[in-house]
Parts: C-alpha cells; sequence; structure tokens
C-alpha cells in the first residue's frame, strides 16, 4: 500500500481541532488526543515531523498558525505525505485568496469538506489540480478583507470535459488579450566564513508563469543554459554564439513539461495550464554572482564594550539597485546601550531578536555602505561564557538581476488559430539564506 | 469519512453550548422544507452551512436530521452536497435514521448530472453501516458502467469501501474481476489508477484465503501489466504516478535488457516537479539494479543531483524526509555525496531536525579528502546556540575521528573543546576522547595532559563522569593526582545517584590501586565498603565480586580487572546489515525515517508500550529519567510510613566510614604499612599471593564486612531471653548510637513469601523465636521490619535488627546492630535460621 491516509486533521495551536475528514475507520477517533498529549505538549513538537504513537503515524507540518497532521497507520510514503500536505495548503491559498490561517479555515468549512472530498478518496490521493477540481467544487472561498482581489469566479458545474492526454488543461479557453508572463525568481544562499571564504554558495531559481491564452497553445522556452545551447548548435550546425552559458546542476519541471522532448532536444516545450504556475525549478552552484559582499570586523573591548563595524557592497550594475535590504547585524543579549552612524538608511537596535537591524530601502550597484556602532554591555560577574557569535543574515531583492546569470533567449506560442501573443519577462534575485560569520 | 462525533470534542468555553441554536435551525429548517418560494434556496444554503458549521465546531446537530433530509428533496447541487456531508457524519452514529437517506441517495445515484451521480454514490458508500451493504451492490455496479470517468472514479473506491464493510459482499458481487478489466481497458487515468490501488488492497487482503487472489495479485506484476502501466505512465497524475511506479519496484525484470527498458522509460521522471515522483522513481532504478554492480554505481551519480535538488527545495519538513533517505544511500555509498558536502552545511535558521539529519551526513560522507573542511565546519556548531545541536556536533567529529581520517588535526580540535569550558562541551567531549584513547591509545600523552586539567565537579553528566573516571582509572600512572581525584569523589559516594558512575568508580579505584597501591588503598577500601552497602544490585554485585577476588589473589585481580587491552579496531554497529537491507527494501517509506523496519512498528508485538492504539489518549506521559532512580530512593520513600525513619538512614551513611571490624584488634599505621608492602609485593611478584596475605586482608582496607565462611569464627552458641522487653523510645535511641555491625542478604523460601500476606504471621512467628518486633511497615512487594532481642544471660545485651524484604525476589536485607558487637555474626545467624523456617508447617 503505497499511501493511504487514515485521516486528515487541521489544529490550532492550542491543539483545537478546526476541521478533519477521516478517510478510513483503522485508526480511533481520539488518535488526534494522543498526537496534542504526546506531541503538542511535549518539548518533542519542533524535534521530528513524523512520529510514531500507538500504532499510528503522524506525518505533520505547521502552515501559519495551522498544524495539518496527516494520520497513517501502515508504512507510508512520507515523502508523498509532505508533498500532498503541500499542494493542499497551496490549493486552499488559492481559494481563500492567499491567505491560510486559522481564520480563514473557520470561515470556509464546507468548502474545506469539499475539497478534502475531492482531492483524497478513502486515503487515496486524487486530483490536486485546481483547474479540474474548479469543475467540482460548488462553493466559493470567503477571502480575508485583506487579500488580493478575487480572480475569475470557478465556474460553477461545469460541463466541459477534461481530455484525457492534457490534464491540466480545459478546453475552449478564450481571452480577449493573449498574454504570457514569465518571471525568474533566484534566491542566493550564501555562507561565508569570519575570514571572508565562500563556504557555501547555490542558487535556487523558479520559473513562474502566468498565462492568458485562448485555446490550446504550444509554448517553447529557450534559455541560455549550457546543455541547452550546445544542442542548438549541434543541431544547426554552427558554433554556439559566444557569451555566458549556464551550467544547471539540476532541472525539474511542472508535469505539463513534455519531458521525453527535453531529454531529446533539450528545448522546454509545454501546453500550459491556464493562470499561474511553476513552470521549472533549477538549482546552481557554479559561477554563482553574489550581489553584496559583506565586510563585518567585530571588536571586543574588554568586557562592557564592543565596536562593530559592517561594509557592504553592491557588486551587481551600476545601472541596477537592489529594494528592501535588511542586514541583521547580532549583538549578545546583554547589550545596555548602542550608539550607531550609517552611511545610508537607518539602524536600529531590536532586543528581541538581539540584533542591530540596518535596513536600506534602496541600495544602487557598485556603491557601498558602511555601518559603525560602539555596543555597551550590562557587565556580568562570573559570566565565562563568551559570546556564540551567530552569524550576520541579509535579505535583499534584486530585481532585473539574476544571480546564476540565467536569461531567457525565447519564448515561443504557438496555437492553431494562430493569435498573436504578448511576452512578458521579469527577473528578480532575492536572498534565500545569506549568512555571513563574524 | 465523518468526523468524530460531538462527544469527543473539546469545545472551548466561549462556544455555545449550542441546545438554543439548534431548536432554532430546526423550525426553520422545518418552514422551508416545504415552501416552493422564489429564492428559498439560498435561504436553505445558508442554514445548511450554518448546520455544517456548528458540527464541525463540535455542536451536536444530529438532532435535524430529518429536518435535513426533508429540506435534501432538490435540484440544487450546492445543497445536496452540503446535505451529503451532514449525512455522512452523523449516519454511522444513527443507523436508523440512515436508512432514511438510503433512498434518496439511490435516487440520486440515477441523476441526469453526473456529478450528483458520483457525489451520491461516493455518500452512499461512506455511510459505513453494515446492515445497508445490500443497498450498495446495484449502484456500484451501475456506476462502474456508467459513461462518465468522474461516476467511475468514485464506483472504484466505493469497491475498496464495499470490501472493507463486507468482503463477502464485494467478492459474491465479482467486483474484483470488473475491476480488472477496467483497470485494463478504461480510458480514464484517474479511474485506471484507482482500480489498482483498490485491487492492490483487496487482493493483499484476500491471499491469506484465497488462491486466486494470490495469482491474481501475482498477474499484476506480470511483465505485460507493468508495461501497460509504464508505457502511460505520463497520463497519469503525480500521485498515481507514485502508486505506479512503487507496484514496479516489485516487479521482476527478467533479463538485463528489461531492466534498461524500464530505466529508459522512466528516465524522465527523475526530472518531475513532484519530488515524492523523483523519489519512487530513485526506488525503482536501485531495486533493478541491485543485481548489476556497475550500473547500480551509475545509478548513484545519476540520482545524485535531483536528491540534492529536492533537499534544497521544499518545507524543513520535506527536506527532513529526504535527507533521511540520503542518509540510508550514504551509508550503503559513503562515496555518493563525498564531494557535494557543503549542501549539508546546516543554516543558522533550520529546525533542529534538519541539522541534526545533515551532521549525520556530513559525519558519514566525510573522507580524505574533504574531512579537513567538515571538521572546521562542525567545529563552528559547537558554539550553538542551540546546545543539542552543539553537542551532537561534537559527536560528529568524534564519529569522524573514529573512522580514522587525519586524527592528528581532529584531536587537536577536541582538546580545544576541553578549553571553552562550557559544561555540556566538556562532557561530550569527554566521551569522546574516551572512546578515541580506546582506539588510539598512542594519543594518550596528548590528552591526559588536558584531561588531568579538568576539575571531576564541573561534570555533573553521567556519561561525562564515566568517561573521565575511566580515563582516571586507566590513566592513572600517568596522572600525578588520580588517586586523589578518585578518593574525593567516592568520599561523595552517597550524593551519586548514578549506577553507572558507581560501577565506574570502584573499576578506576581496582585499576588505580594495581598501579600506585600505597595512595590509592584508602580510596579502595571506602570504595568496596560503600560499594557492598549499596542498594544497587550491579553494584552491590561487582562490588562483592572485586572484594572476593582481591580476597583470594592479587595478582589473579589485576588480570581480570586491568589485563592489558589491545585498541579497538572497530567499534560495534548497533545495527546489523539484515536490519539496514530490509530498510533499503523498504525504502521511500517510515521504515527509513524511523530507521528501522516495518514489521518493528507495524505489528502489535513490536510495538512496545502503546499497545492499543484505541486507548492511546490515555497513557499518560512517563518520565524519561525513572531509569536514573535507583531502588534505594524506593526504599526511602516506603521509610517514609516507619517509625524509625530518618534516624536510620543517617546510620546508613555512617557505616561506610565508620564501621569497624571486629575482628580487627590492632590497627596502627605502622602495621599497615608493612602489611602494605607485602601485598604491593605479592601484587607485582609473578608468584600467587600467600594465603596469609588475604588474611590480613580486610585490615589493609579498614573492612569490616566478612562474609567469607573461612574467616567466620563458629558461633557460640546464642541463647536469647523469650520474654525481652524493650521500649520504642530506647530502641529509636539505641539504633541511632550503635553502628551496624552486620549487613547481610538471605533468601525467603516461597511459603514464608506466600505467607507473608499477612506480616502479623512473622512477627508471631519471629517472637517463637525469642526475637520481637517492634516496628513494621510497608506493603507489597516491600516490607520492612524491625525487630529486638536479648542475650538470655545478660539483658544488658541488645540485638536490633532491620529486616527489608522484597516477596517478588524472595530475598530478605537484614542490618544488625549489637551492644556486643562480636556476637553479632553469632545473632545473625540465629536469625536467618529463625527467618528460613517462617512459612514451614
Amino acid at each position: 500500500m503505497p499511501v493511504a491516509a487514515s485521516a486528515i486533521y487541521f489544529l490550532n495551536l492550542r491543539g483545537d481541532v478546526l476541521i478533519n475528514r477521516t478517510y478510513r475507520d483503522d485508526v480511533g477517533g481520539n488518535m488526534v488526543d494522543a498526537f496534542r498529549t504526546h506531541i503538542m505538549q511535549t518539548k518533542e513538537l519542533g524535534n521530528c515531523p513524523v512520529r510514531q504513537i500507538g500504532g499510528c503515524s503522524f506525518v505533520y507540518m505547521r502552515i501559519s498558525n495551522v498544524y495539518i497532521v496527516i494520520v497513517v497507520s501502515s508504512n507510508a510514503n512520507v515523502a508523498c505525505g509532505f508533498k500532498f500536505v503541500v499542494e493542499a495548503v497551496a490549493l486552499f491559498k488559492s481559494y481563500f485568496g492567499g491567505a491560510f490561517d486559522e481564520d480563514a479555515i473557520k470561515n470556509n468549512f464546507v468548502l474545506i469538506y469539499e475539497l478534502l472530498d475531492e482531492i483524497m478518496d478513502f486515503g487515496y490521493p486524487q486530483n490536486l489540480s485546481p483547474e479540474i477540481l474548479k469543475l467540482y467544487i460548488t462553493q466559493e472561498g470567503v477571502r480575508s478583507p485583506f487579500s488580493s482581489k478575487p480572480k475569475d469566479k470557478p465556474v460553477p458545474n461545469a460541463t466541459l470535459q477534461v481530455t484525457g492526454a492534457v490534464g491540466w488543461r480545459r478546453e475552449g479557453l478564450s481571452y480577449k488579450k493573449n498574454e504570457v508572463f514569465l518571471d525568474i525568481v533566484e534566491s542566493v544562499n550564501l555562507l561565508m566564513s569570519s575570514k571572508g571564504n565562500v563556504l557555501r554558495c547555490d542558487v535556487t531559481g523558479k520559473v513562474l508563469m502566468k498565462c492568458f491564452l485562448s485555446g490550446m497553445p504550444d509554448l517553447k522556452l529557450g534559455l541560455n543554459d549550457k546543455i541547452g545551447l550546445e544542442k542548438e548548435s549541434e543541431m544547426k550546425s554552427r558554433p554556439a554564439k559566444s557569451g555566458k552559458t549556464i551550467e544547471l546542476d539540476d532541472v525539474t519541471f511542472h508535469q505539463c513539461v513534455n519531458l521525453t522532448r527535453f531529454n531529446s532536444e533539450k528545448t522546454v516545450s509545454f501546453v500550459p495550464p491556464d493562470g499561474e504556475f511553476e513552470l521549472m525549478k533549477y538549482r546552481i552552484t557554479e559561477g554563482v554572482n553574489l550581489p553584496f559582499r559583506v565586510l563585518p570586523t567585530i571588536k571586543e573591548l574588554g568586557r562592557t564594550r564592543m565596536e562593530v563595524n559592517v561594509k557592504v557592497k553592491s557588486v551587481f550594475g551600476a545601472k541596477m539597485f537592489a529594494l528592501g535590504v535588511v542586514v541583521k547585524i547580532p549583538v549578545p543579549k546583554q547589550t545596555a546601550k548602542t550608539n550607531f552612524q550609517v552611511t545610508s538608511g537607518r539602524a536600529k537596535y531590536n532586543p528581541s531578536i538581539d540584533c542591530l537591524v540596518w535596513k536600506i530601502r534602496k541600495f544602487p550597484g557598485q556603491t557601498e555602505s558602511t555601518l559603525s556602532a560602539e555596543i555597551e554591555l550590562i557587565s556580568t560577574m562570573g559570566e565565562k561564557k563568551s559570546w556564540t557569535r551567530p552569524p550576520i543574515q541579509m535579505e535583499f531583492q534584486v530585481p532585473m538581476f539574476t544571480a546564476s546569470g540565467l536569461r531567457v533567449r525565447f519564448l515561443k506560442v504557438w496555437e492553431k488559430s494562430g493569435y498573436n501573443t504578448v511576452e512578458w519577462v521579469r527577473y528578480i534575485t532575492k536572498a534565500g539564506s545569506y549568512e555571513i560569520r563574524c | 469519512m465523518a468526523p468524530p462525533a460531538a462527544s469527543q470534542r473539546y469545545p472551548s468555553p466561549s462556544q455555545p453550548s449550542g441546545k438554543s441554536e439548534v431548536t432554532d435551525l430546526k423550525s426553520q429548517l422545518r418552514q422551508l422544507a416545504g415552501s416552493r418560494a422564489p429564492g428559498v434556496d439560498d435561504s436553505k444554503r445558508d442554514l445548511f452551512k450554518k448546520v455544517i458549521s456548528y458540527m464541525t465546531i463540535g455542536i451536536d446537530v444530529s438532532s435535524v436530521f430529518g429536518e435535513m433530509v426533508m429540506c435534501s428533496a432538490t435540484s440544487d447541487i450546492v445543497l445536496k452536497k452540503m446535505c451529503y456531508l451532514y449525512v455522512g457524519n452523523y449516519a454511522k452514529g444513527n443507523p436508523d435514521l440512515s436508512l432514511l437517506t438510503i433512498n434518496f441517495l439511490q435516487r440520486d445515484c440515477k441523476d441526469q448530472d453526473p456529478m450528483i451521480r458520483g457525489l451520491a454514490l461516493r455518500s452512499l458508500c461512506s455511510l459505513r453501516v453494515p446492515n445497508l451493504v445490500e443497498y450498495l451492490v446495484g449502484p456500484l455496479g451501475s456506476g462502474l458502467k456508467d459513461n462518465n470517468s468522474y461516476v467511475r472514479t468514485i464506483a472504484v473506491t466505493g469497491v475498496l469501501k464495499l470490501y472493507h464493510i463486507s468482503a463477502s459482499t464485494c467478492i459474491d458481487a465479482d467486483f474484483p474481476a470488473t475491476l480488472k478489466s477496467l483497470m485494463l481497458h478504461d480510458s480514464d487515468a484517474q479511474v485506471v489508477a484507482n482500480c489498482l490501488s483498490a485491487l492492490q488492497e483487496i487482493w493483499s487482503l484476500e491471499v491469506s484465503h484465497s488462491e486466486e487472489a494470490c495469482r491474481e495479485k501475482e498477474s499484476l506484476l506480470s511483465k505485460p501489466v507493468i508495461y501497460y502501466f509504464l508505457n502511460r505512465i505520463k497520463e497519469f497524475n503525480e500521485w498515481a504516478q507514485c502508486l505506479i511506479l512503487e507496484l514496479a519496484v516489485k516487479y521482476v525484470p527478467s533479463d538485463s535488457n528489461d531492466i534498461f527498458d524500464i530505466m529508459n522509460l522512466l528516465e524522465d521522471r527523475l526530472q518531475h516537479a513532484n519530488g515524492a515522483v523523483v523519489l519512487a522513481t530513485v526506488k525503482v532504478f536501485l531495486q533493478l539494479t541491485l543485481s548489476m554492480t556497475d550500473v547500480h554505481q551509475q545509478v548513484y551519480e545519476r540520482i545524485k543531483s535531483p536528491l540534492l535538488t529536492l533537499v534544497s527545495s521544499g518545507s524543513p519538513e520535506q527536506s527532513y524526509a529526504i535527507l533521511s533517505h540520503l542518509h540510508l544511500l550514504v551509508v550503503r555509498a559513503p562515496f555518493i555525496f563525498a564531494s557535494d558536502y557543503k549542501h549539508f552545511y546546516c543554516q543558522y535558521n533550520e529546525p533542529s531536525y534538519v541539522k541534526k539529519l545533515k551532521l549525520e551526513m556530513l559525519t558519514a560522507i566525510a573522507n580524505e579528502s574533504n574531512t579537513y573542511e567538515i571538521v572546521t565546519e562542525l567545529c563552528e556548531y559547537a558554539a550553538n546556540v542551540d546546545i543539542a545541536i552543539a553537542r551532537e556536533s561534537i559527536r560528529a567529529v568524534g564519529k569522524i575521528a573514529l573512522q580514522q581520517y587525519d586524527v592528528n588535526a581532529i584531536v587537536d580540535r577536541l582538546l580545544q573543546f576541553l578549553e571553552m569550558e562550557k559544561d555540556y562541551v566538556t562532557a561530550e567531549t569527554l566521551v569522546l576522547v574516551k572512546d578515541l584513547l580506546r582506539k588510539y591509545p598512542q594519543w594518550s600523552h596528548d590528552c591526559i595532559s588536558v584531561v588531568g586539567g579538568i576539575s571531576s565537579k564541573n561534570i555533573q553528566e553521567p556519561k561525562a563522569k564515566s568517561a573521565l573516571i575511566w580515563m582516571l582509572g586507566e590513566y592513572a600512572q600517568d596522572m600525578s593526582d588520580a588517586p586523589y581525584v578518585l578518593e574525593n569523589l567516592i568520599e561523595n559516594w552517597e550524593e551519586e545517584h548514578s549506577a553507572e558512575v558507581r560501577l565506574h568508580l570502584l573499576t578506576a579505584a581496582m585499576k588505580c590501586f594495581f598501579k600506585r597501591p600505597p595512595e590509592t588503598q584508602r580510596a579502595l577500601g571506602i570504595a568496596l565498603a560503600a560499594g557492598m552497602a549499596d542498594f544497587h544490585q550491579d553494584v552491590h554485585d561487582r562490588a562483592l565480586f572485586y572484594y572476593r577476588v582481591l580476597q583470594y589473589d592479587v595478582h589473579v585481580a589485576e588480570r581480570v580487572v586491568s589485563p592489558s587491552k589491545q585498541a579497538v579496531s572497530v567499534f560495534a554497529d548497533t545495527q546489523s546489515s539484515e536490519i539496514k537491507d530490509r530498510i533499503f527494501d523498504e525504502f521511500n517509506s517510515l521504515s527509513v525515517i524511523y530507521q528501522k523496519p516495518s514489521y518493528m512498528f507495524t505489528d502489535k508485538e513490536h510495538r512496545g508500550p502503546f499497545e492499543f492504539s484505541d486507548e492511546v489518549g490515555n497513557i499518560p506521559i512517563t518520565p524519561e529519567a525513572s531509569g536514573d532512580i535507583v531502588p534505594a530512593q524506593q526504599f526511602e520513600a516506603n521509610d517514609k510510613d516507619l517509625l524509625l525513619s530518618t534516624d536510620e538512614k543517617d546510620d546508613n551513611k555512617g557505616v561506610s566510614i565508620t564501621g569497624s571490624a571486629y575482628t580487627a584488634p590492632s590497627y596502627d599505621n605502622s602495621n599497615i604499612s608493612s602489611q602494605m608492602q607485602e601485598l604491593a609485593i605479592s601484587g607485582s611478584a609473578t608468584s600467587a599471593a600467600t594465603p596469609q596475605s588475604s588474611f590480613d586482608f580486610d585490615d589493609i582496607f579498614g573492612l569490616g564486612l566478612s562474609t567469607a565462611p573461612a574467616r567466620t569464627p563458629s558461633p557460640p552458641l546464642l541463647k536469647l531471653n523469650p520474654r525481652a522487653a524493650l521500649d520504642p523510645g530506647a530502641f529509636q535511641q539505641k539504633w541511632r548510637q550503635l553502628p551496624i555491625s552486620l549487613t547481610q542478604e538471605c533468601s525467603v523460601n516461597p511459603q514464608g513469601i506466600a505467607a507473608l500476606t499477612v506480616p502479623q504471621s512473622l512477627i508471631k512467628h519471629m517472637q517463637s523465636h525469642s526475637i520481637h518486633c517492634i516496628a513494621s511497615g510497608g506493603q507489597s512487594p516491600n516490607f520492612k521490619f524491625f525487630f529486638f532481642a536479648q542475650k538470655e544471660s545478660e539483658p544488658s545485651s541488645n540485638y536490633l535488627t532491620e529486616c527489608v524484604i522484597n516477596s517478588s525476589s524472595a530475598k530478605a536485607q537484614i542490618k544488625v546492630k549489637a551492644d556486643e558487637q562480636s556476637t553479632s555474626q553469632a545473632f545473625a545467624t540465629v536469625f536467618e535460621t529463625a527467618l528460613s523456617e517462617f512459612g514451614m508447617p
């Protein structure tokens, strides 16, 4: 039996059941009490996301202020279980208008029951594709007032049939203006040693698409990745154009991408689902352009004083700029007084996270900015423990920049009616876990 | 399919009790039920929503069942769905009422709209009321033949539900055969997938009592069926793909071409966005190539990068699941991630369960080329704020050292940890240094000089303390103050709660004694005395064993306790390779997470304390520390009921130091040192020690607790006064004043234990032997008595006895205090004889 979930529970942080569905009778109704007493009320909660109690295993995740717990009684497939939860939450979010939390659940009981019945039957995952579910779901989500404006209503009781071959797209869609939005979103992970050596550095990227296209269009995407380019030059029997080529460590694709064709021709071709989806994900470890350099110097002057000097350099193109730059510089718990100067942005001491938080709204490329601070500490008698310096962490977004250097070379849309399409391409690089030890 | 009944919930006090609301709803529903006014459906929808919300937050709305059913006579699909939901929830609890619903559900199963047909069929199958089974067969049969795939999908799962309610009905209707033909011929992928999961389940359960099922189950794994699925795999959704891949794992390929065909077919699945599909594909690849070593290695290369992607994308929980699998792989093929070690560096904000697995990964992939970097990184974590992770990383450094890479540098690093002066770092490091020394004795010089500088006062954890004590004993000759540190520790014997530490103290004292006898002699004496008086069985036994083996022959004792050791080359692996293989066979399941094969956690007998899942909610949380409570403390707890408890405890502590030997008339320093020399010579000389040296044995250690029969003078006949009298106050005073002259354990015969159900009977019995009881108490299995007796000839010579009988082990612990200590052995014999006759006719 691969995965047959016996029940799924949604609990709030106190452990009250918000809503649940029992798919099978092989677990008692009070299993959730076992979860509460043995996991939620003990220190176990943060220790491990899979736990066994009695004959049952609990596979659980916390998403905002809700615990989602899957109970299984057999030797289930855990990766599948977690993936199911993640997908289900994404689905709920699409109905609730972006937010998934306790309130959203309480406002949508009937809808959630409906969805839970459709996405899983007798413990086996069924179809989680929002497009298809629109055909079966009668309820509309109650959206939170803060969420984005509702998109087009789910089609009530559509008589449209789903074609077997393209399970993710309905036929007969029609838009006045045919548009494709493509976003390349990269997050850079960095771990730098106190001596300035890069210990670990990689980029995880996503290609997100939003399609408003009529009919059954065939799309083809070309990137400047090495394998794709080589294959192309080989096929056209002319040397590859000079310029940067990117070596992708690994790529995964949305189920709409024809993988056979990718493997033989190295082109990404697909019939897209309607609306928003994640086309592909990739990972790169070689040749990453770090957007920021951080040079910290921290001096502990005796027991009660510290000097902190952090210089941040932007090393991307001068015409570009980073937004929402936040540098979190850790300081000891017993910090009493801080005194600092910054060349740009604003800094603040935040005692709840023991950090100096330095924010720079707009950081142009090829510039640098410094923070110098003097910190006075409460002298603690007999406190032998030296301060274990946590790393400096950084957040930022750099639009129009990719740390990997990946670029879209072409995006072709082909549909039998031959309409014109407008394509929009954007790039953005965000900080993943950007840590500099000091 | 239904949430548990309302009574199982814990509605918070702020929630309405719901009684008046429910009555209100009831009347409103009744009004609307017959109405045909326009817009009535909208108001019905609102009411239905309310009912379902109440149901969800735990208010019992089963009383509106009738009204709900009446209202459901509608063509509005939204209303119908909500009504099905309601019915599904309460049908199981109200089988009679659910009969009402059968009618309209059956009618809906024939509706024009395929959605209504499907929903009605699902609800019908989900009622799970056994006596309604007969109504299921018809609709299911037509559902399976429905021309709409949605209805067929639901009908297929419906068959599985029916099987679980009533297997015979399902088999008799020949549903499995219908499913099989659907599986092989239906055009809709989801119908096929559901057929597959239903058939797998039904046939696996049928196998035990039907040969046909066995055949059918095997036919699922035949080449045509497998290829039928694999060739179409792209048509299935991601979840169904997992199902098919799981099936393909069990397929036994006919030859190597077969293997390559399958691998080529599935190659592109490794690029799927769904991690579960990727992992399932990895499993197929690994299992298929098990017999082909070369290809198997190539598979490792191929799956490496998709797996690393899965680790770094997705939620921490998903990473956790994947990392567990990587760990399993890396144990089998350590080289695969050796050059990708940087992927397993911890991020500051990651949850500790991910960090922990990453540390394990780093440990497992360390080899000659990357050890330096990995250990440098691990040392960073030793200063981590999260103490558990800091500990794990120190352990990881130690494990890498034991793997024999770059030991030199690692030992330096470990010794630096000791200088960090953090209790937990020191504690972990000590344990590691101990293991390192067992493997690499050549490092002892460097380590010992640093370890010697650690103050034992700063170490509280039993494991670390034991490690330090072990080193003190083992390297006593290199650590100048070893005997004195040990002596210090031994003097605090009573405060040492961990039996493990006390055991190590005994052994270390022995080892130290062999190396530096004059300095250790006193400490060893105290340790042996305390050990023999110890309540912990193991400690007591070990002390007694040491005592006797020393008494027999010091040289032999040295050979037994402190033989020359060979360096440990490989530490025992905790898990057998057979178990590891089984876990590997169950790749991509919970087994990998729990690191044990599935039979260990799915079979009832292996499950351990939580036997019955239904009662599991009521099981109290067992305190983890329970193992540390030594029986001594339990005895002390019992003492509280007793008259004499407080005084007696103080005496216990005194005895180990003040207890004087009744056969040691001359006890001066000069005498001891000469004997000591004699002992030292006999210990180091090759000749066996003479019996004489053992004769003076007790004196050397200042022990008076002889139980050796050879030394016991034949007891003089002791006559006790049958009418002895002692008032409790005097007893108490005497008990406080006198030292324990004798401690002894003896067994009680089974009849005696049986008779002990009435403790008074023992008191009467002892009285007949002129031993009188002054106080008694305790509960089964531990009973405690205080007795006294007087010598017939001298009324002033009293014997006071504490006797603790454990009825489950049938043992009695006796402590004797006497005015005239030389005769206490004789009294003990009388007492023991009397006790042994207890219960005899």
